[in-house]
């Protein structure tokens, strides 16, 4: 009996780490659903390469800072949390721009000012507020992991629309032939609006449907 | 502990490893990232005084910096600039050749800029822009084409070509060759007069 109550506890707690991880890619997705660190999100998703760096450097971030801060919360007095937290964000920020500009000139020179920015990206402080402070640690790692990930496809699909529809091309090469011509709008920051308010509406339009 | 005391002692614990593994970080990328910045601006003088074998700063000062370009024989073969200044959205950052008498801009590349994707970022265009600029007379100050034209050699030896629809761009480049050659030659002349002062 005790060992079939076990085995039940376990299959629940799979299940709900898989679903802590799932919800980042829909449900809570931090951009589609939250409308959460729109500024990089329209920023940089001029080329594809952009958006994939920016992702994976936020991904770096929010993975280390929600490890850290989910070891260390007992630690940490409630007054000072938010002051703790972030002066952990940005270490880890400051780590990916150095890396960047070290190992990538270029797309760290492209990126600019995005990268230190990530330090108030919201998506990084609302889930150590919202859950890494309150979260075992395996637990926090898989929702760092599943916001990440929703963050990371949600600026690929921007920068993947952008980029084809405003140069002709993917990641740098020609994809549309000589026939097109380059929507420049896309762009420019007009572009990365019309993008994400088209994307928004489609998510919005999905949800409404499979809820029925 | 006191609540005060524990705040602090927190506060400063997470302060100081922070501070001090961003230390470590910073020792392990800085040569890295000060290789990077001159690989950069090496490549850039070989491209705009071809055939430099060794440089020498000659003169540094704020937004812009003069490299002295001389072939394996030790000759002076020309002087590559490094100039900055504002743009349309941002800073920007280029690199001109000249040759050793002043007279002629040998190439121009833009090292770095944030201008407007699809219009002023033409600007780093070999075909859009930098061609323009090729053997341009810089015995006086350079003046904009307006409008734009298809072929290099419709512009007269001290014009230089607008991009469409992004003239402001044109313009402040313009502007910074422009200021750059200016101060360049003040440089010089205070040389050939024999003072070491250069602080104008």
């Amino acid at each position: 009996m005790i060992k079939k109550q076990t085995g039940v506890l376990t299959k629940m707690s799979e299940k709900s780490l898989s679903a802590e991880f799932a919800k980042g890619l829909w449900d809570e997705n931090p951009v589609f659903r939250q409308l959460l660190g729109l500024c990089p999100t329209l920023a940089v998703t001029n080329a594809v390469i952009n958006g994939i760096v920016m992702g994976l450097a936020t991904s770096f971030v929010l993975i280390f800072s929600s490890l850290v801060i989910s070891s260390i919360k007992k630690l940490i007095p409630n007054q000072v949390r938010i002051a703790s937290f972030i002066v952990i964000i940005a270490t880890f920020v400051t780590i990916a721009d150095r890396f960047l500009a070290a190992f990538f000139p270029p797309i760290s020179k492209s990126l600019g000012p995005y990268i230190p920015l990530i330090v108030v990206n919201c998506i990084i402080l609302g889930r150590q507020e919202a859950f890494s402070s309150k979260n075992p640690i395996r637990r926090s790692l898989i929702d760092a992991l599943g916001m990440s990930a929703g963050f990371f496809l949600a600026l690929l699909a921007l920068s993947a629309i952008r980029e084809l529809l405003g140069m002709g091309t993917f990641l740098g090469i020609q994809v549309l032939g000589a026939w097109f011509r380059p929507w420049i709008i896309m762009v420019l920051p007009a572009g990365a609006f019309i993008t994400l308010g088209v994307l928004l509406s489609l998510a919005l339009t999905i949800e409404r449907k499979t809820r029925r | 502990m006191s609540l005060s005391l524990r705040m602090i002692a927190v506060l400063t614990a997470i302060g100081l490893l922070s501070g001090g593994f961003l230390a470590g970080v910073g020792i392990l990328t800085q040569e890295r990232i000060e290789w990077n910045k001159k690989q950069e601006i090496e490549a850039a003088i070989l491209k705009v005084v071809p055939g430099t074998s060794q440089n020498t700063a000659f003169h540094e000062e704020e937004e812009l910096t003069v490299y002295e370009a001389q072939d394996a024989q030790n000759s002076l073969i020309g002087y590559a600039i490094l100039a900055s200044g504002t743009g349309f959205q941002d800073k920007i950052t280029l690199m001109f050749g000249t040759d050793p008498s002043l007279t002629r801009i040998r190439r121009l590349v833009i090292l770095d800029q944030k201008e407007t994707p699809g219009l002023g970022a033409k600007i780093t265009s070999e075909e859009d822009f930098l061609r323009f600029w090729q053997n341009k007379d810089i015995s006086q100050s350079l003046v904009l084409h307006k409008p734009a034209v298809a072929s290099p050699d419709e512009l007269a030896p001290i014009e230089v070509n607008t991009i469409t629809g992004a003239t402001i761009s044109s313009e402040k480049i313009l502007k910074i060759v422009n200021l750059s050659v200016e101060r360049l030659k003040t440089l010089l002349d205070k040389e050939t007069n024999g003072s070491v002062d250069q602080d104008v």
